[in-house]
């Protein structure tokens, strides 16, 4: 009986021995072994992005301000017993005292040297640093030249004798001050600046008046050559019309508001190699610009113009211009080059209609305007232009094309318009307390040194905007930690980080334009990143939903199973138990 | 050949913002959406279409409307009126008549797509007109009506936009300087919820009801056989029948405008996160803020153009609304 019992319980113990916690916990194990898995396939894929440096890039960038370096000459012609190290001085108080001292992102760190030469042609000078390809000849401007011919001539000479200088470290910017001493004494001093890198003042008796002239020099380097002649502003968004992709795309349409009147057309093809090309190329280190053209019909306007006697002509007031473009039947943003990131700049020519022709614009002084166009920041310019005798009766209702002459003095009211929508001013005066310069302008529709000042300008607008951008990214990614960051977002930020680096050691050389171009790839490669479209938070798992996911399917069984070993552990030690109790019975029977 | 030198002196006003950040206004957005499907939902596309032309008539042209419309109504099989959509039972305005142009339609209008029209994070090939293309200096009308109730808006009967995501996605524009002031309008069932995250500077917002509350339609068409518009709605619209795009008109007065009792709820707007005395000041709501006088510089002149709609006969605006 007692051996039965003990067989029985024997047999009956080792099979609970071995049998079934074993079992249970096998299965436990092997759920628990799958976990490591199951954690691996619900990773997310996030390219490592480099914050640190994102974040170093935008503390630098707000720290210190990009600075370019700049080289400026003063020459001073036919002046006889000045010091140059007086005037030196004496210039560089003037410009430091009109730059506040403050370094903004985009002014020059200057270096600056001074010559004088007297009427026998010998110099004195005092040179910032011994640069040798760059050193003034003496006796190269003479007197003679200037005053007399056009400035044209003038300027090209005076072109000739700078021209050299491009390779230094920095653009080199001349001021030459010629005093004159005629017979006929004018008192007027005349101050012109070139198409270059160079200005000059001319005028009698300067040599009296040299402190006029040292306040005329200093301001010429900073009011024109360092800010272009704009107003001082902060990187203004306003003009900064180059979209976020590097493009502008120029979208000219010509608007034919009453065919029934007249319908005009324009050979566009012939503007556009022979007039717009050389601007395009102009500015292709700082947008990647590309031209498109339309025409269009039946597109009234919608604003009021009104008869008016005395000029015989419809007159509208500035006050209508809000209200002059009418979108819903001036279909003009019909780009189909345009991507969604690029600018596009509108610029139209509208023909009015036989019932208010002649059209013309009167300025709130009273004038009429001699361009009768306008501009609207960031969105383009409209040119109204009317057709030569406005004479619907004798006009066939043909198609008639515009006349070269009359499309070359419209573009140069687009050149103009383009002018004004980056910053610059249309006309060709600048005016401070001190007098007016006369700016000369160049065909390519900018002068080399508007030119510097807008590819200075952008290249700050695009590596703040560029840092800004990435830290908003840093910040988004961080804050959002399981949302899957693509490989193609990391390579743009690093490129882009790349772009910005090579733009700012660009710059610190003075190599203008490849900054302008680094820079601008530095912002596109941002916005991409930022823009890519597999950001989107709504898309992505947080932990809680991971869970609600996930755990329907496994804690119902992972609660069984763990139930189950936890029982078999509680019999097997009650089991246990039982036997220990049995053999220290049968070791004391 | 040389520029034409260009002589001439002008004036300059100068255009000073009253936000108090650097950024003059350039141009106004209005993204419009209605959220619902079903024809027993034709309310809430009647909301948006009636604001869709009010927006229009005040001057935004159709390139800066980005509008969604999450079902046909005008051509569904149970319209008596085909192709033709009314907000009132007077039926004197066809709202669906000429020059609409729906840029997300049906199945399109989806919680994602309007969060990337917001954001801006679309695929390459999505065409410019579904883009909301605004700039920093932009002011952006964004209204949404459908059914919604505690922190979420329905959309399509499938899936919700959560107050979070919304804030996300204004913080986002914010952050990417899309917008110098945003207005968030929103006609559904406790409306005010959906603003609770909402955290950027430079957002008004305006719903049509409390926490609890339900956002009432206004009257039923008998001959359609569905309520035609909310009352929110409808009141709003009231408000800006009164305008024409050469007016100027205040927040406050339309705030002031609402009447509990009429609404049967109680309209609510949220004003924290403008700067605290511009709401106090006469300042010219974002539509018709098209008014301001440009800035005009020499010798061209420079102007800000407000484009604005052909007059729509408006003969049949004003006396309809008030019935």
């Amino acid at each position: 009986m007692d051996n039965t019992d003990g067989r029985n319980l024997r047999s009956s113990e080792s099979w609970n021995h071995a049998g079934r916690p074993f079992i249970t916990t096998s299965v436990l194990f092997s759920f628990l072994l799958g976990v490591p898995f199951l954690w691996k396939s619900v990773e997310i894929y996030r390219s490592p992005l480099p914050f640190h440096d994102i974040d170093s890039l935008s503390d630098q960038i707000e720290s210190t301000p990009l600075r370019f370096p700049c080289n400026f000459h003063a020459v001073f012609v036919g002046f006889r017993s000045t010091d140059p190290d007086n005037l030196r001085s004496q210039i560089q108080d003037g410009i430091n005292q009109l730059t506040h001292q403050n370094s903004q992102c985009g002014s020059c760190n200057f270096s600056l040297s001074v010559t004088v030469q007297n009427r026998d042609d010998q110099c004195s000078e005092t040179l910032a640093h011994s640069s040798t390809t760059c050193s003034y000849r003496c006796g190269v401007i003479k007197r003679n030249v200037f005053g007399v011919g056009v400035d044209d001539t003038v300027d090209e000479s005076l072109n000739d004798v700078f021209s050299g200088c491009s390779e230094e470290s920095g653009k080199m910017y001349s001021v030459v001050v010629v005093n004159k001493e005629n017979a006929n004494g004018e008192d007027e001093v005349k101050a012109v600046v070139g198409k270059g890198r160079h200005a000059w003042i001319v005028g009698n008796g300067l040599e009296e008046r040299y402190g006029d002239m040292v306040a005329r020099v200093s301001e010429i380097f900073v009011k024109v050559f360092m800010n272009g002649g704009r107003e001082e502003d902060s990187i203004q968004g306003e003009f900064m019309p180059v979209g976020s992709d590097g493009r502008i795309v120029l979208s000219f349409s010509l608007l034919n508001s009453n065919p029934r009147d007249w319908v005009y057309d324009w050979d566009f093809q012939r503007i556009d190699e022979a007039l717009l090309a050389p601007v395009t190329k102009a500015l292709a280190p700082i947008a990647n610009i590309s031209v498109e053209s339309q025409v269009l019909y039946h597109t009234p306007k919608s604003s009021f113009s009104s008869w008016d006697k005395k000029l015989q002509s419809y007159i509208f007031r500035t006050s209508a211009l809000p209200f002059f473009v009418n979108s819903n039947e001036w279909h003009l943003d019909t780009s189909a080059g345009a991507s969604g990131r690029s600018k596009i700049l509108q610029f139209v020519v509208y023909i009015p209609s036989g019932k208010e022709c002649p059209l013309l614009l009167q300025l709130p002084n009273g004038e009429i305007s001699k361009t009768n166009g306008f501009i609207s920041p960031i969105w383009g310019g409209v040119i109204v232009w009317n057709p030569g005798n406005c004479d619907k009766d004798s006009e066939s209702s043909s198609r008639n094309t515009i006349s070269p002459q009359d499309l070359e003095q419209i573009v140069e009211i687009f050149l103009g318009q383009f002018r004004q929508l980056f910053g610059f001013k249309s006309e060709a005066f600048y005016t401070s307390g001190l007098g007016t310069y006369k700016i000369l302008p160049s065909d390519r529709g900018f002068t080399e040194w508007e030119l510097d000042v807008l590819s200075t300008k952008h290249t700050c607008f695009n590596l703040h905007s560029c840092s800004t951008t990435l830290g908003s990214l840093s910040r988004l990614v961080r804050s959002l930690p399981r949302m899957i960051i693509k490989d193609e977002i990391g390579e743009q930020v690093k490129y882009s980080l790349k772009a910005a680096k090579l733009a700012q050691s660009n710059a610190s050389l003075g190599e203008y334009s490849s900054s302008a171009s680094s820079s601008r790839e530095a912002r596109s490669l941002a916005e991409n990143a930022f823009f890519h479209p597999s950001i989107m938070s709504v898309s992505y798992f947080s932990y809680e939903h991971c869970f609600a996911v996930y755990s329907p399917f496994f804690l119902p069984v992972a609660g069984h199973v763990v139930l189950a070993a936890l029982r078999e552990w509680k019999r097997y030690k009650q089991e246990k138990a039982k036997y220990l109790t049995w053999l220290t019975r049968k070791k004391t029977a | 050949m040389k520029i034409l030198l260009i002589l001439g002196l002008l004036l300059c006003y100068s255009f000073v913002s009253s936000s108090g950040d650097t950024t003059i206004h350039t141009n106004n957005w209005a993204v419009l959406v209605c959220t619902s499907r079903f024809w027993f939902n034709y309310r809430h596309m009647a909301n948006t279409l009636s604001l869709y032309r009010t927006v229009k008539r005040l001057g935004i042209p159709d390139e800066r409307i980005i509008l969604m419309l999450a079902d046909d109504m005008a051509c569904n099989a149970r319209n008596e009126y085909p192709a033709q959509v009314f907000n009132n039972e007077n039926h004197k305005l066809n709202l669906y008549g000429d020059n609409v142009e729906v840029d997300y339609r049906g199945y399109e209008v989806t919680v994602e797509n309007f969060l990337r029209v917001l954001t801006g994070r679309h695929e390459n090939a999505v065409p410019r007109s579904k883009r909301l293309l605004s700039d920093e200096g932009s002011h952006i009308l964004l209204y949404m009506t459908g059914h919604g109730g505690d922190e979420f808006l329905k959309f399509q009967d499938a899936e919700e936009l959560q107050s979070h995501d919304l804030a996300d996605a204004v913080k986002q524009m914010k952050e990417k300087r899309r917008f110098k002031e945003l207005m968030i309008m929103v006609d559904t069932c406790q409306a005010a919820t959906l603003f609770n995250q909402l955290q950027s500077p430079g957002v008004l917002a305006i719903g049509s009801s409390l926490k609890g509350e339900n956002s009432y339609s206004h009257h039923l068409d008998s001959d359609i056989g569905v309520s035609v518009v909310d009352r929110f709605t409808y009141y709003t619209l009231a408000f800006f029948e009164r305008l024409n795009i050469y007016d100027n008109a205040s927040l406050n007065s339309l705030f002031r405008s609402y009447d509990p009792r009429l609404l049967m709820s109680t309209a609510y707007y949220r004003t924290d996160l403008y700067q605290p005395h511009l709401v106090e000041l006469w300042r010219p709501f974002i539509l018709i803020q098209l008014t301001k006088p440009s800035q005009v510089k020499s010798p061209i002149v420079r102007a800000i153009p407000r484009c604005h709609s052909i007059n729509f006969p408006s003969t049949m605006q004003t006396s309809q609304m008030m019935s």
